[in-house]
């Protein structure tokens, strides 16, 4: 198993909890003074709880909440990778549900989206940075399949996607092929599966979005780092969970 | 043991010698560098000796016979030296120290300070490494320094004992001499326009700490030492009261220079730090080397701008004195 370090709260943020926030004017001084924390994955968390509140009316209901957990690291695996919004959506129910802030990984290796996508809390698909996000005690999310624009198991279009990895739709057809290189890196950190349905068709947010969260997986005892067999394993356990959790929707 | 610090006029390696000084385990501590140790020492020997000054430096080594050599002679460009100096007297120092200790017959253990350099930065390269990412250094410290854990692993093969290579993050504070610390202490500092890279900054004493510990346990490796959490450009140029200059792409070069005739020499290994960053994964060394409370990257920047006010005396004050 790995071990977990974590970092006392910088200037009253804490990279992970959300512990509280400013209010406005509070803000932009923090913001001009340079009060404020940064973390090692280029993540900026004041600004994450200055922005969080502009998506304040966004709806999401979550189910089975408690499966989320309150301290330690774990890689949340959804269903859906397809667009803005669903990030967003994952981001939310994590933090209304288990006051923490999740770290969607996926970040493109692109100037100015790159940098700005990892300062409110994404990081690039690189396993070795996302184990490292895991052993920093940190909540990951990725999705099944890739994005448009955010890399999933083998790669978003900017990483080559074969026909299997197009984006799917909400339906449990097609729900995508599981990060498999990410989970062999993470190994011996919890796996939750996650299903995501939007309010509405094409994501219209014409009712709140639902999140079913899954119980947590776990490789069996004494699995090594890296193991592809139990990564394998693992991958499918995954994929048949979040299957079950949208059929059951 | 015998311990033998080279380097031992650079900040960390006066504060080494102290803490080794203080060690009842400890019997000799012998230390060269071709500066005077900044601090003083009680029972440590000092030899002033120019590094590129082979055999001196190899009479001196040999003459204390060391059982353990704590290697500080790792010079990083424009610190204390100009940058082709610093590559020389770094391979030099490695190479003579180093072969000297091994033809003792004594050597037990070897502690060589290297850098988080060593793993290059930018695109391809892991934006968090540990110690099992691939090496490929973009700066020539950052070859330098996978040099000098070249050249102590062949050595630790050769004897069949540990070598240990301390991968530091930017050692900082208000009293080391630093290039990345000269450029944020200038009043207008250029900052990468179009991003803003997270970096690690460590702490003198964390440093000193960690290589007294992995020399103490005979550590056989390599270990991340850096600060917890960490900062970035823009919020080192806020924290210090400075004034950004948004730099992107050419204008680099041109940054560069201005900061040089300010008095703020830009390395390449800097350069590369301020415009991808520098971060990299220290867990192992705090387990492996119990390290415990270490002073967080913010708190290491703040440091760098604290400076003790200067009051001037005054005519009345100096006659009365």
């Amino acid at each position: 198993m790995n071990s977990v370090q974590r970092v006392a709260p910088n200037y009253g943020i804490d990279a992970d909890r959300v512990l509280g926030s400013d209010t406005p004017i509070d803000a932009l001084r923090r913001r001009v003074g340079g009060r404020y924390a940064v973390d090692e994955f280029g993540g900026d968390p004041h600004l994450t709880d200055v922005l969080a509140l502009t998506a304040t009316p966004l709806r999401v209901r979550v189910e089975h909440e408690e499966n989320i957990p309150r301290t330690g690291p774990a890689l949340l695996v959804a269903n859906r990778g397809l667009g803005v919004i669903e990030p967003v959506v994952l981001a939310l129910a994590v933090r209304r549900a288990a006051h923490r802030r999740l770290r969607v990984i996926g970040a493109p290796e692109l100037p100015i989206i790159g940098p700005a996508l990892r300062k409110i809390g994404a990081i690039g698909y690189r396993p070795d940075d996302v184990a490292a996000l895991l052993r920093a005690g940190h909540l990951a999310a990725a999705p099944l399949s890739p994005s448009w624009m955010r890399g999933g198991g083998g790669g978003g279009w900017l990483g080559r996607p074969s026909s299997r990895e197009t984006p799917s739709s909400v339906s449990t057809r097609g729900v995508g092929e599981p990060p498999r290189a990410l989970l062999a890196a993470t190994l011996g950190f919890p796996v939750i599966p996650v299903a995501v349905r939007p309010g509405g068709p094409v994501g219209l947010p014409l009712r709140p979005w639902r999140v079913v969260v899954g119980e947590p997986m776990l490789p069996p005892t004494g699995t090594e780092s890296d193991d592809p067999l139990a990564a394998a394993e693992i991958s499918e356990a995954v994929r048949n969970a979040v299957h079950d959790l949208l059929a059951d929707m | 043991m015998r311990v033998l610090v080279t380097g031992m006029g650079g900040e960390l390696g006066t504060r080494v010698a102290q803490l080794l000084e203080a060690r009842t385990d400890v019997d000799d501590v012998a230390g060269c560098d071709f500066v005077p140790p900044r601090r003083r020492l009680h029972r440590a020997q000092f030899t002033r000796i120019d590094p590129r000054d082979h055999g001196r430096l190899t009479q001196f080594v040999v003459d204390f016979a060391p059982d353990a050599v704590a290697h500080f002679g790792v010079y990083e460009p424009h610190s204390r030296m100009a940058p082709n100096d610093a590559a020389h007297a770094t391979e030099s120092c490695t190479v003579h120290a180093l072969s000297a200790a091994a033809s003792t017959g004594r050597l037990e253990r070897v502690v060589v300070r290297s850098g988080l350099e060593v793993y290059g930065r930018g695109r391809g390269h892991a934006l968090v490494p540990d110690e099992r990412a691939p090496l490929a250094p973009t700066s020539p410290y950052g070859r330098s320094c996978l040099d000098v854990e070249s050249v102590s692993a062949a050595l630790g093969r050769r004897l069949d004992i540990p070598v240990a290579a301390l991968r530091y993050a930017v050692v900082a504070g208000s009293h080391v001499p630093s290039p990345l610390g000269r450029l944020l202490r200038l009043p207008v500092v250029p900052v990468p326009a179009l991003a803003d890279p997270p970096f690690v900054l460590l702490d003198q004493e964390d440093a000193a700490r960690s290589m007294v510990e992995a020399l103490v346990r005979g550590f056989d490796g390599p270990l991340n030492v850096v600060g917890p959490g960490a900062t970035s450009p823009w919020q080192a140029v806020s924290l210090g009261n400075r004034v950004p200059m948004p730099v992107a792409g050419l204008g680099w070069s041109l940054a560069c220079r201005t900061a040089e005739l300010a008095g703020a020499p830009v390395p390449p290994h800097v350069l590369e730090l301020m415009r991808y960053g520098s971060v990299g994964d220290g867990g192992r060394a705090v387990d492996e080397l119990a390290l415990g409370f270490m002073v967080p990257t913010q708190e290491v920047l703040a440091d760098l701008y604290e400076w003790a006010t200067v009051t001037p005396i005054t005519e009345r004050a100096r006659s009365i004195a």
